[in-house]
């Protein structure tokens, strides 16, 4: 199954390095360094899954979470934090999150969480799809 | 008026000392009812035994005495009983009845607080706009920046509204969940994770004992940790400096359930059943939306599992959340 992921987050060197880490795994990835351009990206684009830091400039993860999931209900997001905040974390869940995992993150892990939110988006599509 | 009874007028003195001694609160003939009950026979007994050693007919005739006394206080006592049980049964049933209204009534308080402030922001920018027509009419010079100020204002108040009645309708939405293999252990731990930095700042340790061969479960991962996070916050606020929270997990043939058990104060047995009520909280106001529990609630039946919850007060609650390993109907 082919992946198309949206990885979003301030600090470029992480995104790039993470970034490299997918696509050496035959992931297609998309990087963007802030919220808007995340949106930007998804309303030129249809991707399975976006793994969203939760502590950005400008507009945090939380509000672009919640804007991903009226603008495009079957993505799946990841969010990634760095900083422990539960109330962040129950917000992200509640908002529909599909996980939610601390920095730094495991890579294999990681890799496994995104496999198991494409195959859920792929069940989503497949469900509506039927009607 | 007639004369007062002779039964029911015990000397004053008398009656009070009663009071004072049993802290009787019913009226005077029936504590004088109640006491016979229970003193007559005794007395009876004592005779008996006293009896004995002068005459044992007379013994056996007090016997008999006492044991038909005995007899006949017991059967008032059930009737007595009976008729109280019936009375609470039915309070009972009007309590759930009054407990459901007032659940209705906190939703709907809580709903019209919410799409009250857009409204009023709605009629006043309305009313500006307007004003600001009728001026332009007077003046034929329009200010029209302003009037679209105005709109635009009203444009995202209603879009308040919506966001508010979305919420409240994914609420009442039974969504079908999404079925996948979950390794229920991993993401216990996961979430737990989560709580444990504010967790340790509390003081307050947070327990995983979920055993290594637990099996894995065919539900929707989200939903589940949705309800895991909530009821671990949940007992992180429950519990004050220096508590434990203790979440374990268990399997059987046919069911997977997780404990999330706290040692806080507990709950008090007349909130155990409106602690699932959406609104419900007992904390300060503006601590909590009172959603947390009822979503919980909503999201374990739409998995078609149960939750429960067990709490003696003083010494913690545990919420359980029983999930079926085989879903009827195969495939969902």
């Amino acid at each position: 199954m082919e992946i198309r992921i949206l990885l979003v987050d301030d600090e470029a060197d992480f995104v790039e390095t993470m970034a490299k880490r997918f696509r050496i795994r035959k992931i297609t990835v998309a990087p963007a360094y802030s919220g808007v351009e995340a949106l930007k990206l998804m309303d030129e684009q249809d991707f399975d899954v976006v793994i969203l830091d939760v502590r950005m400039p400008g507009m945090d993860g939380l509000e672009v979470l919640r804007q991903i999931r009226l603008k495009r209900p079957l993505t799946e997001v990841i969010m990634l934090t760095g900083h422990a905040s539960l109330d962040a974390g129950m917000q992200g869940m509640n908002l529909g999150a599909y996980d939610y995992v601390l920095k730094p993150a495991d890579f294999d892990e990681l890799l496994d969480k995104v496999r198991r939110a494409a195959e859920r988006k792929a069940l989503n599509v497949r469900a509506q799809a039927k009607g | 008026m007639s004369a007062p009874r002779p039964r029911a007028s015990l000397p004053q003195s008398a009656r009070l000392l009663f009071a004072t001694a049993t802290g009787a609160r019913l009226g005077g003939e029936r504590t004088l009812v109640l006491w016979l009950h229970f003193l007559l026979p005794p007395a009876l007994a004592g005779l008996v035994v006293a009896a004995t050693f002068a005459s044992l007919p007379l013994a056996a005739l007090l016997a008999m005495a006492a044991l038909i006394m005995a007899a006949c206080s017991a059967r008032a006592l059930i009737r007595r009983l009976s008729e109280t049980e019936d009375a609470r049964s039915s309070l009972n049933a009007q309590l759930i009845q009054s407990q459901k209204l007032a659940a209705i009534g906190e939703l709907s308080a809580g709903i019209a607080h919410e799409i009250n402030n857009p409204l009023a922001i709605i009629a006043q920018e309305t009313e500006w706009a307007s004003h600001l027509l009728s001026e332009a009419e007077k003046s034929n010079e329009a200010d029209f920046a302003e009037v679209r100020d105005s709109l635009r204002e009203i444009r995202s108040q209603v879009d308040r509204c919506k966001n508010i009645t979305h919420k409240l309708l994914d609420f009442a939405r039974k969504r079908e969940p999404v079925l996948q293999d979950v390794d229920v252990a991993r993401l216990v731990d996961d979430m737990a994770r989560l709580v444990d930095k504010e967790a340790s700042y509390k003081n307050v340790s947070l327990t995983r004992k979920l055993p290594e061969d637990l099996p894995t479960l065919r539900t929707d991962a989200p939903l589940l940790r949705q309800v895991v996070l909530n009821l671990m916050t949940n007992a992180l606020q429950a519990v004050d400096r220096g508590g434990a929270i203790t979440v374990t997990a268990e399997a059987d043939d046919d069911s997977l359930t997780i404990h999330v058990a706290d040692n806080g104060p507990g709950i008090a047995p007349e909130n155990m059943d409106k602690i699932f009520n959406p609104f419900f909280t007992t904390k300060p106001p503006g601590q909590g939306t009172g959603l947390g529990l009822s979503l919980c609630h909503n999201l374990v039946s739409g998995m078609h599992g149960q939750i429960s919850v067990a709490s003696q007060p003083g010494q913690g609650a545990t919420f359980t959340v029983r999930l079926p390993r085989k879903l009827g109907g195969g495939q969902a």
